[in-house]
């Protein structure tokens, strides 16, 4: 695991004159997706780099121990090991970023895990996950019990209402609040883009965060109507690149940043989406979905 | 398992995250020139023309330098033939009705659908640029147009009533623009009932693969023929008779020598000229979107040449390192490869651009370059220019030399074009300051504004002197919105219904001729006044007509201090008027600039109100017009008329002129795109000397109603009533929107054509005259409309009030405005 961000003195200045301009950032999103394609073995190695991004994550109201077990272990092996030999990776070691659970669940990722034999981190959603909406009392109160049963990265939710309504010290200050609450663990902060309502909030709660000392910024809590996108992520990559050219720090947004502590992918679908396509890659057929095991 | 067909390689890629080659199949390609047994001819009539004894040019993949054919030139004897073909294919074409058209444009459309992988790999293959362009731009776009233009020829019976098609169109391309080009220009072309033969610079088969599709569709095939041959068949081409207009493209300095070539032929001129374009980015922009804004502009093969680049200071650090951080991530390659931004555009592009970069920076500009590009030729990084003032000599071509004396029609020295793939960065102020930056060029291509501030990007929006304006983005384009530009770049239009009007004429006019004098001598025309004598006493009418040249709102004394004689029908001095000369002309042109802002800034109603109020004061000096025009040999009632109908035509364009412009909405765009119609500036009118009274009024009514200042020289036969009218202008109008100079016909005219700061100019009299006019007009490439000694029918509707005058009178320009937060 990477160094923590230590966050900055709250500085408005930097926040004060932002604006995004919504349709054009719509049309660097279309750019994007129409501009990079990889193919053959570059597509492989990039899928199989996705992987290495994912928070495996299961957020269900029924989630027991059983499927927590069953999640972990395809956290440690997201690809069929042959399809890995005959790529040559078997010895990469290529597992998911993290398992994310809810607070209640991490002792038995914690206890899957280890039987597995692997220290894959495990990651709590917290902070009144997904909407925000409890006491900071309590919210600060989840943190702390998810770190002492073992989670070493909270998810923590913000306080839309804080951002709607403009009050950046205030975020400011419950956030710094989270990532002391965090102790050692990695502080990810979700900022539920859906509810902010514009591009240019979602910059300034980006870079709010990052002053707090956030060490992840995600985009949503996949409980929102309207999730990851494109142009969300754009404007979040920007806000990231400034903060670090701010803060003094020579590194761009390139290949530098595609690493796992420091790049994450929030979403579960998508491995077995990779999977089948590397089994096409590998061996030239469509694989049924029993072809592959499930999660 | 299956046999594993993975790569040795994925294990490094994991680690080193590189790109890999994308490529794009262009076996099709191949396979159609194999067709052809990779010989390309030329295609008229719905065939191919394969002539014996050309000479022959090699088709080269401009990255490998592969022949990929040999393709035949063209000679003059094959122009001909294809003119032919496309005279004969008029008659049957236009005759049909619009539906007919729309029918064959719609099949068109669903040909190109069908067979869409082989345009864009063989346009990709030959020319270079990246294929995700050509794919998801060019192509679609193409598609769109001839929709469009299917549309509007299906209701062109109602919505066109009154125009009739010229005729065949000659359309000539120049090397670097892609086939879209061509689609702009003939789908409107098409659509109207011309036909066109397009003269394609050597080795382009993606123009010639599209008229095959064309002419393959059956019953229409010599609606669309196209030839292949080098740059000195332009004027062969343009001068064929059967030529009604020339549509051409290409750079600005061969544009202008055709529009000297063409003075008094046959052929009407349309131009488009340059491909450099702008970019305004200010301090309340959206900065990383403005980079993106430069990359579409510069570096993804949307557009074909460079960008001026233009950045308030207070944001300069910050652009100039976003933007090079930006740059830093762009990636050239073969355009064939699907994961390129750029790809590359044959020796010659990388020649010119090797040679500006060089001279810049022999000037002492920084050049940045960056970006993940192949080193060999003809590669060429994507560069960024800085630290180049506009008073840099790189920023001027050669002046030509100075001989021929003052009267040379070539203007001294032109700013370089920006070459593709740079961009030439440079600091301003205030917004003030970069309107001043952006329209102190010649050119008036396109630009965009990137500001968050509503009153800021309109304020800019509006002040550009250019065709095209996009707030918040860059280069986009859509068929419904016309595409053009103003001053040095052409005033040409396509796209919209104003590029439907580039291929119409007014029914029933008769048909442009030939005013070719061969002797005449352009450095003397109206060079010399010859000298008036006192022709006798003034046997005075009362009152004493006004005395003076009209400039600046009072009469002036003439600089000559002499004056001119004129005669009534009855051949009796009626009087003296001043004699005008090119002192008193550049006197006039300063005093209308000088009123031009502040007129244009008039609201229509404004303007509406002061016509009227001209109107009142004409109508209440209907007794001295009319006596004044019956010693000219009118009718009592005839006079009376001619005053009424004058008075009609005020009121008439004050209210016209309350309706235009309009709103378009785009399809993929929220927001709407508004069609303004500006005011030219200062418009130069030379009147006929026919309908003293009527034809001055009606030029100088749509004239100023549009928000234009004139310059005019009213009919030399008998200027008086226009000088009466000036004592009306002297009370109703403010100072310098119309000034009336008085004179020899020929010297003025002369003043006036070569003036560089006069925007427009009509002329209405000699062949002659209109032949030097069509001429001199090269200097600025200011629009004429010369009546080339037909008369003209000033009391009908039509000819003296008719919808061309108002097509004339002011310039389009298209304003885009995406929406969204």
């Amino acid at each position: 695991m990477s160094a923590h961000n230590r966050g900055t003195e709250l500085d408005l200045s930097w926040i004060s004159k932002i604006q995004v301009n919504h349709p054009a950032v719509l049309r660097r999103a279309e750019q994007i997706q129409a501009r990079r394609t990889v193919k053959k073995e570059w597509q492989a190695a990039w899928l199989l780099k996705a992987v290495t991004f994912i928070d495996l994550t299961t957020l269900s109201g029924d989630d027991t121990s059983s499927n927590i077990q069953r999640l972990c272990y395809k956290a440690k092996y997201p690809i069929r090991e042959d399809l890995l030999k005959a790529l040559n990776m078997h010895d990469k070691g290529i597992t998911t970023a993290a398992v994310c659970v809810y607070p209640a669940r991490v002792c038995d990722a914690v206890k899957a895990l280890k039987a597995a034999g692997c220290n894959i981190p495990v990651a709590s959603v917290a902070a009144g996950f997904p909407a925000g909406q409890t006491h900071l009392k309590t919210r600060l109160e989840e943190i702390r019990l998810a770190v002492e049963d073992g989670a070493t990265e909270i998810d923590v939710v913000i306080n839309r209402s804080l951002v709607l309504t403009g009050q950046w010290e205030a975020l400011y200050d419950e956030i710094r609040q989270f990532r002391k609450a965090c102790g050692e663990a990695h502080l990810k902060t979700i900022l539920a883009t859906g509810e902010l309502g514009t591009l240019t909030n979602v910059y300034k709660a980006s870079m709010i965060a990052m002053m707090a000392g956030s060490d992840f910024i995600k985009t949503s809590t996949g409980k929102e109507t309207v999730n990851a996108t494109f142009p969300v992520a754009i404007v979040m990559l920007r806000a990231i690149r400034d903060f670090f050219w701010k803060t003094g720090n020579k590194e761009e947004l390139g290949d530098e940043w595609l690493k796992p502590e420091l790049f994450r992918i929030g979403a579960s679908t998508l491995l077995s989406d990779i999977e089948r396509q590397i089994y096409h890659h590998v061996t030239g057929r469509y694989a049924a979905y029993h072809d592959l095991p499930m999660s | 398992m299956a046999a594993t067909r993975a790569g040795p390689r994925a294990r490094e890629i994991f680690t080193s995250l590189e790109y890999g080659p994308v490529p794009e199949s262009h076996a099709c390609a191949l396979a159609w020139l194999d067709t052809q047994d990779r010989c390309l001819g030329h295609y008229v009539n719905g065939k191919w023309l394969k002539p014996e004894h050309r000479n022959s040019v090699p088709c080269q993949d401009p990255i490998t330098g592969e022949n990929l054919a040999s393709c035949l030139q063209a000679q003059a004897e094959d122009v001909a033939a294809a003119v032919e073909a496309a005279r004969m294919a008029f008659k049957g074409w236009s005759a049909h009705p619009g539906v007919v058209r729309a029918q064959h444009l719609t099949r068109l459309a669903e040909v190109i659908q069908k067979h869409q992988r082989l345009l864009w790999t063989l346009e990709s293959l030959v020319t270079g640029r990246a294929v995700r362009e050509v794919r998801d731009g060019d192509v679609q776009l193409a598609q769109q147009l001839l929709h469009y233009h299917a549309i509007q020829a299906s209701t062109q019976e109602e919505a066109l009533a009154g125009w009739e098609p010229m005729g065949v169109i000659g359309l000539i391309l120049p090397p670097t623009f892609s086939f879209l080009e061509m689609m702009w220009r003939i789908c409107p072309a098409l659509a109207v009932g011309c036909t066109v033969v397009a003269l394609v610079p050597p080795a382009s088969p993606a123009p010639l693969l599209l008229a095959q599709l064309a002419g393959e569709l059956g019953p229409f095939p010599g609606i669309l023929n196209v030839l292949s041959g080098p740059a000195s068949l332009v004027p062969i081409l343009a001068s064929q008779p059967g030529i009604r207009k020339v549509a051409f493209c290409g750079a600005p300095e061969e544009g202008r020598a055709l529009r000297r070539s063409l003075a008094g032929e046959c052929a009407e001129l349309g131009l488009a000229l340059g491909t450099e374009s702008l970019l305004l980015l200010t301090d309340t922009a959206d900065v990383d979107s403005a980079v993106e804004g430069v990359v579409d502009a510069a570096w993804s093969d949307r557009g074909p040449g460079g960008l001026r680049l233009l950045i308030q200071e207070s944001v300069w650090d910050e652009a100039m390192r976003r933007l090079q951080e930006r740059m830093g991530r762009l990636r050239s390659g073969r355009g064939l490869d699907g994961a390129v931004d750029m790809g590359a555009r044959g020796a010659a592009a990388c020649d010119l651009v090797q040679r500006f970069v060089r001279e810049a920076q022999s000037q002492g500009a920084q050049v940045f370059q960056a970006g993940d590009v192949p080193s060999e030729r003809p590669f060429y990084p994507p560069t960024l220019v800085s630290n180049l003032p506009p008073a840099s000599p790189c920023a001027q071509v050669e002046a030509p030399s100075l001989v021929g004396g003052p009267w040379r029609a070539e203007p001294p020295g032109h700013p370089l074009q920006v070459p593709w793939p740079v961009v030439v960065a440079s600091p301003f102020r205030t917004a003030k300051e970069a309107l001043l930056v952006a329209n102190g060029t010649p050119r008036g291509g396109s630009a965009s504004v990137w500001s968050e501030r509503l009153g800021q990007a309109l304020e800019l929006g509006y002040g550009l002197q250019v065709g095209t304006v996009w707030i918040n983005a860059h280069g986009l384009r859509d068929p419904s919105v016309p595409t053009g530009g103003c001053k040095e770049s052409g005033c040409s239009w396509h796209g919209g219904p104003d590029g439907l009007y580039e291929y119409l004429r007014p029914s029933g006019t008769p048909a442009r001729l030939s005013c070719l004098s061969k002797n005449l001598n352009y450095d003397t025309f109206g060079l010399a006044v010859p000298s008036t004598l006192p022709a006798g006493p003034e046997i005075g009418p009362s009152p004493a007509p006004p005395y003076g040249l009209f400039v600046g709102g009072r009469f002036q004394a003439p600089g000559a201090r002499s004056s001119r004689p004129i005669r009534d029908s009855s051949g009796n001095l009626h009087g003296y008027v001043a004699e005008g000369g090119a002192k008193d002309i550049r006197g006039a042109v300063e005093a209308a600039h000088q009123a031009f802002p502040g007129w244009a800034g008039q609201s229509p109603g404004a303007r509406a109100a002061l016509l009227w109020a001209l109107a009142a004061a004409l109508e209440r000096r209907k007794s001295t017009l009319a006596s004044r025009l019956e010693r000219q040999g009118a009718e009592l009632k005839a006079a009376e008329a001619e005053v009424e109908l004058s008075a009609r035509r005020l009121r008439a364009w004050g209210a016209r002129v309350q309706a235009q412009g309009h709103t378009l909405q785009v399809a993929g765009l929220r927001g709407p795109v508004l069609r303004l119609r500006e005011p030219l500036g200062v418009l130069a009118v030379v009147c006929p000397d026919e309908w003293p009274l009527l034809a001055f009024v009606s030029l100088l009514a749509p004239a100023l109603a549009y928000g234009n200042t004139v310059v005019m020289v009213p009919s030399a036969a008998c200027p008086l009533l226009a000088l009466e009218v000036c004592q009306d202008m002297a009370t109703v109008f403010p100072a310098g929107l119309a000034n009336v100079v008085t004179g020899d016909r020929d010297h003025l005219t002369r003043c006036l054509a070569l003036h560089q700061d006069v925007q427009a100019m009509w002329y209405f009299g000699s062949a002659q005259g209109s032949q030097f006019v069509e001429w001199a007009s090269a200097g600025n490439l200011k629009p004429v409309w010369a009546s080339r000694g037909c008369p003209r029918a000033w009391d009908q509707e039509a000819e003296g009030a008719g919808p061309e005058l108002g097509l004339r009178v002011a310039r389009t320009k298209a304003l885009w405005l995406p929406m969204g937060d």
